[in-house]
């Protein structure tokens, strides 16, 4: 749960992007952020490129619930933009100068694909002649840095390690790819990013080789519209995002360090994780109530059976409207620096765990 | 969330080729499997990673998770890229919110877009669904100055970037009227990234879907006509057998449902005590709530199991139907909404002779919902059960004459008695 400093530093606040009244994140670098600062984690809704025939993994966008965003905004973590405004007004009226300024930075990013397919070539057409033991002196003289001696179990395994790496990287924006890949398995063979044991050329890789290197334009489809243009300036007459009831009890666990799931999968409001959901399990299904709010019983049965059959602890929460009401005149009373917080030990939002106990 | 030892074991068998890997957050270090020498024939999907309960606060935990992190950070940061030789140009249309292609060149246009005059118009969740996944390079159409006259083509235009396309597609649709919400585009995604053709039910114009009327039944003329004394005898049978005593309603309320009498038939005994009403299913279905545009229950998608011989000029008749709907702003749907969204569907029976269990939970008519929470979609079928149409009595009487059928004796109704007494 430590948070642990993200590859790329995030300006706070950052945007969020409103579409359709949805919250989405289509920046990795503010996605990351989220994760590791403000344990927040959405659902990613998107299709991963060149991996669209599956639904295990899935890529950007990032929807994030519209507690999860309040719990920003609220922080002074991010900011809503509308992005249908933003993109109406850039490209719906973009100029000749902008346009022309905006193809050039894409057409550059295609160049630089092009230039990773190019080396990822090369690295297959080495790593393809060495298996074969043969070796160019071309090759050699490329290789002045890993010496002689080492050059045969080891030196593979290297090359195959960047071979693949690259085959990932390639297609990547400018992020340091084989740093990451690199720190990784140095520092634990176990975490490597990829196998380190090289998969054997497939036949089409290797007849693919002598083709004469033609240089083929790339075209990219960039993921966020900003960068490259300017951020949207924060706009503090935005709405907040508007929340169900339960968010009381949401914002609570998010306070505690919890991190949250949309809860459909389990008849409940939010599943809470006590860590990344990455690396963790969740320990609550959570349902949010009003302090007064009448319930069945039976609901408690089914989520307390459901919840400990799938070893979570159902939970109910609510805010209690008297105590916040306490709170504020109490505050309004004691000036601006009191630390409401910290006043009484009446909390606002209490929450009770239900467990079957099967007797 | 659901974890092998999470499930509720006792109701789920361990075999590891039950568990849905759709349902956990996938640890993305093991995406390598994935992509493992980009060989599409080897693909197969990884297992599930191993999660921890809690944290014991140990730097091996915390490099794998930062492993996680590190993993699911490079492959979320891939970029979209076109060779030239796929390269695959589309050009926005804001009238419509749609996107048109020239010239097509990927094979997914055999179950995506409409031709028409010559240019293959993509709807916004199909063109929406191509850039995601890398196929399409969609560009902003060129605003004209004054005095512009140039003709430009599509290159010239700028190209969309996926937020810019989340933005025009989900976000632009309210302003011209259309009815792509993000959740219908989520629900979309999900099947086509699963393989299936998804097509919209109808035009989506309306207020409402169209009502499907009945098929008109063309079974029972087929049936040969029996010779003329068979008829003669079967008509006696008929009258002999057929309930000697009907009760008036006004009866019903003192007398015994079944009065003393001659009975030569359980079914008859059976027909008599048949008093509640049910839905009449054979009258055509119509609708008892008036159109209304923010009616969540109609019919969205049609889905269609991929097969070679599909054609998008001749889909036929789809595999599912599925109506999409918003776990945070929807309840569950009334008698009437119900009603409503199955009038939408035409009539699907069972197959004849199939199982009662089958044959009940297939329903006459059906729907899937597919309910939406933040992304996360759960796919619910709603069946429309005839279980009067469904008579237990008759069932059985039915399979013992078919065993019975060789030995000669003329109709069930004596064996019903012999074997009513037989038990009694």
């Amino acid at each position: 749960m430590a948070p642990s400093a993200a590859p790329t530093q995030v300006k706070e606040p950052f945007p969020i992007s409103r579409i359709a009244n949805r919250y989405l994140l289509f920046s990795i670098d503010i996605i990351s952020h989220c994760r590791r600062n403000h344990n927040i984690c959405g659902m990613l809704i998107g299709t991963i490129p060149n991996l669209s025939q599956q639904n295990v993994f899935l890529g950007i966008p990032l929807e994030l619930m519209p507690e999860e965003a309040r719990v920003l905004v609220e922080k002074g973590a991010a900011y809503i933009v509308d992005d249908e405004e933003v993109h109406r007004k850039t490209f719906g009226e973009m100029s000749r100068e902008e346009r022309l300024k905006w193809l050039e930075e894409v057409d550059k990013r295609g160049e630089e694909v092009t230039r990773g397919t190019e080396n990822l070539k090369e690295m297959r057409k080495e790593k393809a002649l060495k298996e074969k033991g043969l070796r160019r002196e071309l090759l050699e003289k490329r290789e002045c840095s890993v010496s002689e001696s080492v050059a045969s179990d080891a030196t593979v395994q290297v090359e195959a390690n960047e071979v693949s790496a690259l085959g990932l990287g390639f297609i990547m924006k400018g992020s340091s790819f084989t740093d990451d890949s690199s720190i990784a398995s140095a520092s634990t063979v176990e975490t490597a990013l990829f196998d380190p044991r090289p998969t054997s050329p497939s036949p089409s890789a290797v007849s693919s080789t002598p083709k004469p290197a033609t240089t083929q334009k790339h075209f990219v489809t960039p993921t966020t519209s900003y960068p490259p243009l300017p951020t949207p300036a924060l706009d503090s007459n935005a709405q907040l995002p508007a929340v169900p009831k339960s968010y009381p009890l949401f914002r609570y666990l998010h306070s505690l360090g919890y991190y949250h799931m949309p809860g459909l999968r389990f008849g409940c409001h939010y599943n809470s994780y006590p860590g990344d959901p990455l690396r963790y399990h969740s320990h609550f299904a959570a349902t949010g109530l009003g302090w007064d709010d009448e319930f069945d019983l039976l609901d408690v049965v089914g989520g307390g059976r459901l919840a400990t059959g799938t070893k979570k602890a159902y939970m109910i929460g609510g805010e209690d409207a008297s105590v916040v009401k306490k709170k504020a005149s109490a505050n309004a009373g004691a000036g601006l620096f009191s630390d409401y917080s910290q006043e009484s030990d009446v909390r606002e939002v209490r929450a009770f765990s239900i467990e079957w106990a099967a007797l | 969330m659901a974890d092998e030892d999470e499930e509720l074991s006792h109701l789920r068998a361990s075999d590891a080729g039950e568990i849905d890997l759709t349902e956990e957050t996938q640890d993305f270090r093991f995406l390598d499997k994935l992509t493992a020498g980009h060989d599409t024939s080897s693909l197969s999907l990884p297992k599930r990673g191993e999660k921890d309960f809690e944290s014991h606060a140990t730097n091996r935990q915390l490099d794998q998770l930062e492993a996680s992190r590190q993993a699911m950070h490079s492959v979320l940061s891939w970029q979209r890229s076109h060779t030239q030789k796929n390269h695959v140009l589309a050009m926005y249309e804001p009238q419509s919110n749609m996107a048109y292609v020239d010239k097509v060149k990927s094979q997914h246009f055999q179950t995506i877009g409409t031709n028409k005059a010559g240019r293959e118009w993509l709807l916004p969740e199909e063109a929406l669904f191509l850039i995601e996944r890398g196929t399409l390079d969609c560009r902003w159409p060129v605003k004209r100055e004054e005095g512009d006259e140039a003709n430009y083509k599509i290159e010239a235009g700028a190209p969309m970037s996926l937020q810019a396309a989340y933005a025009a597609f989900v976000g632009f649709e309210g302003g011209v009227g259309g009815k792509l919400t993000l959740e219908m585009y989520n629900v979309y995604a999900g099947l086509k990234r699963s393989g299936y053709v998804v097509y919209r039910t109808g035009t989506w114009e309306d207020d409402r879907g169209e009502l499907v009327s009945l098929e008109p039944q063309t079974q029972e003329e087929v049936k040969p006509q029996p010779g003329l004394f068979t008829r003669f005898f079967s008509e006696i049978w008929r009258r002999l057998s057929e309930p000697t005593h009907t009760i008036k309603p006004e009866q019903l309320a003192f007398g015994p449902l079944i009065r003393p009498g001659l009975y030569r038939n359980y079914n008859d005994i059976f027909r008599l005590l048949q008093l509640i009403p049910s839905h009449d299913r054979t009258s055509p279905p119509s609708f008892t709530l008036p159109p209304s545009s923010d009616s969540p229950f109609r019919l969205h998608f049609d889905v269609y199991r991929t097969t070679a011989k599909f054609r998008k000029s001749a889909r036929g008749t789809p595999d599912f139907r599925i109506c999409v709907i918003n776990a945070r702003e929807t309840t569950l749907p009334t008698g009437a909404q119900i009603n409503d969204l199955m009038a939408q569907v035409p009539e699907d029976r069972p197959k004849e002779g199939e199982q009662l269990y089958k044959k009940l939970k297939h329903g006459c008519r059906n729907v899937i919902l597919a309910v939406v929470d933040c992304g996360i979609p759960s796919y619910l079928r709603l069946a429309d059960v005839p279980f009067s149409d469904e008579r237990i009595y008759e069932r059985s009487t039915k399979s013992t004459r078919g065993k019975g059928g060789g030995r000669g004796r003329g109709g069930g109704r004596g064996r019903g008695r012999g074997r009513g007494r037989g038990r009694g």
